[in-house]
Order: C-alpha cells, then sequence, then structure tokens
C-alpha cells in the first residue's frame, strides 16, 4: 500500500480516534491536530510503522488571545514514502506558565535540541526529556523571548552588568540624601524604582535567593 | 556500549512540575567520577577561536588526547530573527533571511519566497524565466558557499594556500552576485513574486566567464588535496556518522549523504523548475570527514552542470509576478497610472496580506535541508516564522561523531559538518 499525507492521516484516525482533533488540509499540506496525552504513542506509530523517520523540526507558535495558548509543532518527514506530515498540539488549557507536554526524545534522538529550544524561547517543558536547559539564550535568563508579550526591543540589563555605577541620569534628590522614608531614597535601592523596566527575576536579592 | 553511559551520567531528568523558579543552572561536570580516569581534564573550546567557524563554544572533557564527552553550547550569535520578524511586513522581513545562513544568503531567500508564495498561492504565475534565474543564482551560491567551506575546512586543518584560492574564485561569484543585485553578498534579490528587479544584459556572458574557468580551477583543488597523502591520514576514518545516528538526529544535506543516505530535496520534491536539469548526487559510503568532503566537491561540478544547462535554455519572460496585489508594479506606472500609484503604495506601507494558515517549504541548501514554517493570520506581518536551520540538527549529531576520537578529530569533524553559526543561532 503506497503511503502518502494524505493516507498517513487517515491511517491514524483510524488507529487513533481519540487521540486525533482535527485534520487540516491547506495548500496540499496535512496537519494533524492532536491531544499532548498521546503524542508519543503516535509518534512512535508513525516512526515504526509508516516509516517517518526524520523529525524535521519541533517549534511552538504562541496565540497570545486563545486559551490553549500555544501551538506546538512536530515536522515529519518520510524518505522511503517521501512524504510529509505536521502534527500539531495544543497546550496550555490551564494557562500555566510553564505548560508541559511529552518529550519526542524517545522515539528521534533529534527532539532534543528542538525542545530545548522551545523550552528556551516559549515556557514550554517536555516531560522525560533527558537534559532540559536553555540553549539559546544565557543560562540565568528566566523569562521566554518568543512569547508575545516578551517586548521586541528586550528589557534593561540591571546596573551591575555595565561596572556597577549609578547612571548620572538618575537624580538623587538633591537635600534627601538623610530621608529613610518610602517616598524619598531608601537604603537599599530596589533596581526596580531606579530603572523600572528591568528583566523581571534579575534583580539581586533573587539571584541570591536561588 | 561505553559511550552511551557516558551520555547518560548527563541527564538531568526534569520531573513534571516545573516552576519559575528553577532556573537553567548551569552544566555539571561531575569530576572524578568512578568511570573515569583521575587526570581527565574539562577544557573549553571557547567561542573565540579560529577553528569553530563562527561562535561555538564546545566543552570537552578530554583523558589525555582522546574526547571523552562533548557538549556543544550555542546561542553566542542568537540576534532573534524569528522575534523580528513579526514585526515586519512579509517583504521586509526578506532582509532577515540573508543574515541566517550568510553564506548562501540567496539560498535563504529563495526558501523564504517559495514559503510565501505557497502561502499566497501564486506558485503557478512564477514564469519560467524567474524559476531558471533562481536555479543559477541557487547554484551558483551554492558553489560559493562550498568554496568558503572548502578554503576554512583545508585551512584548519593544515593546507593553508586552498584557502586563497577558493575566495579567488568566490570573488568571481561576488562579483555576479554584485553585478545583478548591487550587492556582493546580502542580495535579498530572490524575493516573494520574483526578482527584486531585471536581469542585466552582460547576466549571461559574466557567468560564462566563470563557468568558463572553473572546471580547472576545481581540478586544482582536486590535486593539492583530493590525494595528498596528509589529508587522507587527517580525514579518513574521522568524524564517522552512522546512517541511523543521521537519520535519528535529523541531519540533513552532504553530512546526511556522506554517511551513504541517498536524499537530495532537489531530486525529491523539485522546486523551482529543478525537474528540467540533469543533474547527479554525490553520495559517500564511509560516513567520516572524507566522504563529506568528496561529496561537497563533487556537488560543485554538478552544480555547475546545471548552471550550464540553465544559461543553455533560459527562457524570456517577465522577472516579476504580474500580479499587483503581490509584486509592485513597474517603478514608471507610478507616473502614468493611477491603480500603479495605489498598488505602489499600498504594497510599500501596508504589504500584502496573504491567507490565514501556515505552510512549511523545504529547500536544499548548501548545508542541508532548509526549511521555513510561516504562520499566517491574515495580516500583513507573519505571526511566526521559524527557519528550520540544517546547520542546528547537523551540529547536534557532532558529539557522535567526535566522542571517542582525538582532540585534532574535532576540528576535522567541525569542518566537515559546515556550520554556519547564523543559522544555528538565528
Amino acid at each position: 500500500m503506497v503511503i502518502t499525507a494524505a493516507s498517513t492521516v487517515e491511517t491514524v484516525q483510524k488507529r487513533f480516534p481519540q487521540a486525533v482533533i482535527e485534520a487540516v488540509d491547506f495548500r496540499d499540506e496535512q496537519t494533524l491536530v492532536l491531544r499532548p496525552e498521546s503524542l508519543v504513542d503516535v509518534c512512535t506509530y508513525l516512526k515504526k510503522s509508516l516509516q517517518y523517520d526524520l523529525l524535521e523540526t519541533v517549534t511552538a507558535v504562541d496565540w497570545l488571545e486563545r486559551v490553549p495558548r500555544y501551538d506546538v509543532i512536530y515536522q515529519l518527514l518520510s524518505m522511503p514514502n517521501q512524504c510529509y506530515v505536521r502534527l500539531k498540539l495544543r497546550v496550555g488549557e490551564r494557562r500555566e506558565e510553564h505548560p508541559a507536554v511529552p518529550s519526542v526524545t524517545g522515539v528521534w534522538a533529534g527532539a532534543n535540541w528542538y525542545e530545548r529550544e522551545v523550552y528556551d524561547l516559549f515556557g514550554i517543558t517536555f516531560i522525560g526529556h533527558p537534559d532540559l536547559r536553555r540553549i539559546l539564550m544565557p543560562m540565568d535568563w528566566t523569562t521566554h523571548p518568543l512569547r508575545k508579550d516578551y517586548p521586541l526591543n528586550g528589557f534593561d540589563l540591571p546596573e551591575p552588568h555595565w561596572g556597577g555605577q549609578v547612571p548620572y541620569t538618575i537624580d538623587p534628590g538633591v537635600g534627601q540624601q538623610t530621608l529613610r522614608t518610602p517616598q524619598g531614597r531608601t537604603l537599599d535601592e530596589r533596581r526596580e524604582k531606579v530603572n523600572p523596566n528591568q528583566e523581571p527575576g534579575t534583580l539581586k536579592e533573587d539571584t541570591q535567593n536561588t | 556500549m561505553q559511550q552511551q553511559e557516558i551520555a547518560n551520567q548527563y541527564t538531568t531528568p526534569v520531573g513534571t512540575s516545573f516552576s519559575a523558579s528553577d532556573s537553567a543552572v548551569a552544566p555539571r561536570f561531575i569530576e572524578g567520577d568512578g568511570e573515569r580516569r583521575a587526570d581527565s581534564m574539562t577544557i573549553n573550546m571557547g567561542p573565540q577561536h579560529p577553528s569553530t567557524h563562527g561562535v561555538l563554544r564546545l566543552i570537552l572533557t578530554i583523558e589525555g588526547e582522546t574526547v571523552v564527552k562533548t557538549v556543544p553550547d550555542i546561542g553566542f550569535l542568537h540576534t532573534g530573527i524569528e522575534k523580528i520578524a513579526e514585526a515586519k511586513t512579509y517583504h521586509q522581513a526578506l532582509v532577515l533571511t540573508d543574515r541566517m545562513d550568510y553564506l548562501a544568503p540567496l539560498c535563504n531567500n529563495l526558501g523564504y519566497a517559495l514559503a510565501i508564495e505557497k502561502l499566497l498561492d501564486i506558485e503557478d504565475e512564477i514564469t519560467d524565466k524567474i524559476k531558471y534565474v533562481r536555479v543559477i543564482l541557487a547554484e551558483l551560491q551554492r558553489i560559493a558557499s562550498h568554496l568558503v567551506w572548502l578554503g576554512t575546512h583545508t585551512l584548519d586543518l593544515g593546507a593553508m594556500s586552498v584557502f586563497l584560492y577558493c575566495f579567488r574564485e568566490r570573488e568571481m561569484l561576488l562579483d555576479i552576485f554584485e553585478y545583478i543585485s548591487g550587492v556582493r553578498l546580502m542580495t535579498s534579490y530572490i524575493c516573494p513574486g520574483g526578482l527584486q528587479a531585471e536581469v542585466p544584459k552582460g547576466f549571461d556572458a559574466k557567468v560564462r566567464e566563470f563557468t568558463k574557468i572553473f572546471p580547472a580551477r576545481l581540478q586544482e583543488y582536486h590535486d593539492l588535496i583530493t590525494n595528498n597523502q596528509l589529508w587522507l591520514e587527517r580525514t579518513k576514518g574521522v568524524g564517522y556518522l552512522s546512517k541511523e545516528d543521521a537519520l535519528a538526529y535529523g541531519v540533513s544535506g552532504p553530512t546526511l549523504r556522506g554517511s551513504g543516505v541517498v536524499w537530495d530535496i532537489r531530486k525529491v520534491f523539485p522546486y523551482s523548475g529543478y525537474e528540467q536539469f540533469d543533474f547527479d548526487i554525490p553520495v559517500g559510503s564511509n560516513g567520516d570527514v572524507y566522504d563529506r568532503y568528496l561529496v561537497r566537491m563533487l556537488e560543485m561540478e554538478q552544480s555547475l552542470k546545471i548552471v550550464n544547462q540553465a544559461l543553455d535554455g533560459m527562457p524570456t519572460g517577465a522577472y516579476r509576478v504580474s500580479n499587483p496585489k503581490v509584486a509592485p508594479p513597474p517603478k514608471w506606472q507610478i507616473t502614468g497610472s493611477m491603480e500603479g500609484l495605489i498598488h505602489h503604495f499600498k504594497l510599500f506601507t501596508e504589504g500584502y496580506r496573504p491567507p490565514k494558515g501556515e505552510v512549511f517549504t523545504r529547500t536544499e541548501s548548501p548545508k542541508g535541508e532548509l526549511g521555513y514554517y510561516i504562520v499566517s493570520d491574515g495580516s500583513a506581518k507573519p505571526y511566526r516564522m521559524h527557519v528550520r536551520a540544517p546547520s542546528f540538527a547537523n551540529l547536534e549529531a557532532l558529539p557522535r561523531m567526535i566522542e571517542g576520537s582525538f582532540l585534532s578529530d574535532v576540528v576535522a569533524a567541525i569542518g566537515s559538518i559546515d556550520i554556519v553559526l547564523g543559522e544555528v543561532d538565528r
């Protein structure tokens, strides 16, 4: 039996009827929308029985106003059958900060770095991933840049990264140096009052707690 | 086997609850472990290194001269191209695509153009002339990219004179790109809807100048290196990647073909008229550095063959789709026709709006399978542009290639994968 993308969609729908939410055909490309918990089963079946041996990419899309906020996309390629199919998961129904998705590193070893990239840039964690840590951003970055609510221009880094000096543009408030009230200049200069645009989670006290 | 055990030690199992306070920790290197010798060292092949082909950091654990474990650390060239593309219109985002694989910008442009044309459903309107010119430029770009690969790879391994010869040829190619687009490197010449400008009249002559001298030059490189005893000792049997590993890691391009897998997207999913050209795909058998070297050398020959065929059969036609909703009308219409003016205005202030949907197109770039995943929400800016960079997957297979071999083989293996960090990090 010749396996094509369309026949793959049918086969998967027949074999995993409760796993498939819908099948989309746009510009001759087949997309299967799956339930996250059945991802590994479907992927194992696709790899072992339908010879989808190449995982081209794993990526995610952030739909900010929609309730399952993220779409996790898997693009699969079958070399013997020369066809490709896309799997999509909609994650984030409970509006959680770090939605969890099962990892497919057991099926394709190459998923390792792709899932790390999705974790790094979107914050989606992968259950069962052997080594889930940041890959593109610096190791101690706390936020996830490709989310739609992350500003395009980024945040200002806190002063210590630039030499530890308070910039000249901050007015020390002449005549108020001895004030200790919250309205005046207080002894522990919380950086967010100095620089409201600072990357959350990078204040000195936050780093000292970890 | 032993490699697997070593790899297993570097695992941090992630539980189901992963809160924001578990910030990513630095890699933990287990020292003085029972499995390893007491004198094993962890050294850093830092982001600044003449042989890492860009800002790649490798954390190597070596015992004596043998590399026991490698952890690549990437992200030094991460410029947020995918994020910026969400803020630009489709035509503006084209310029970003040049900068990812900066050694083959026209190939990146081609992949992007094909993706947008698929999304807009104007693939039928692309004329043969556009297809032929795109093929010629992509193949010339492939030769240019392989020349850089050859020059830097041989330079790393000590054959320093090849570098200048390769760049001598590359200058001719960059002159051709400058002739058609005005820019040597970041041309952005291939755009969704066709080409940015009409192909100038001397293009055919200039390319034939190059194709006339290049076979002899390629023979020079073969004479210098291919049967050179030193080269054979440095590259034969080094950096072995098995077929199964290559497929598991999603490796593509010459790295995959060197391991014996016959797979070239130009043959399997032909795009932009490649089905009309007659060319072979070199495939290696041993999966080592030498085979990948030979694959790329022979690929340059085949690219030249394609260029010659395309030049001989070049059709006439428009350089741009005549759909005014997508491609700006010719400049003279701005002063002559009201519709031309309005279309021009709308296209450059607002941009064209593809229908809602998503596409994933794949092309064979010199590094491997370059994929563009573009999601459109009906507005003039891409909602999400993800680039499937071939060097990202190829680099993931690097530890598999070098664990267990010598430190000097690391340099040979990195050169043979031909990574471009701009692509890996985007």
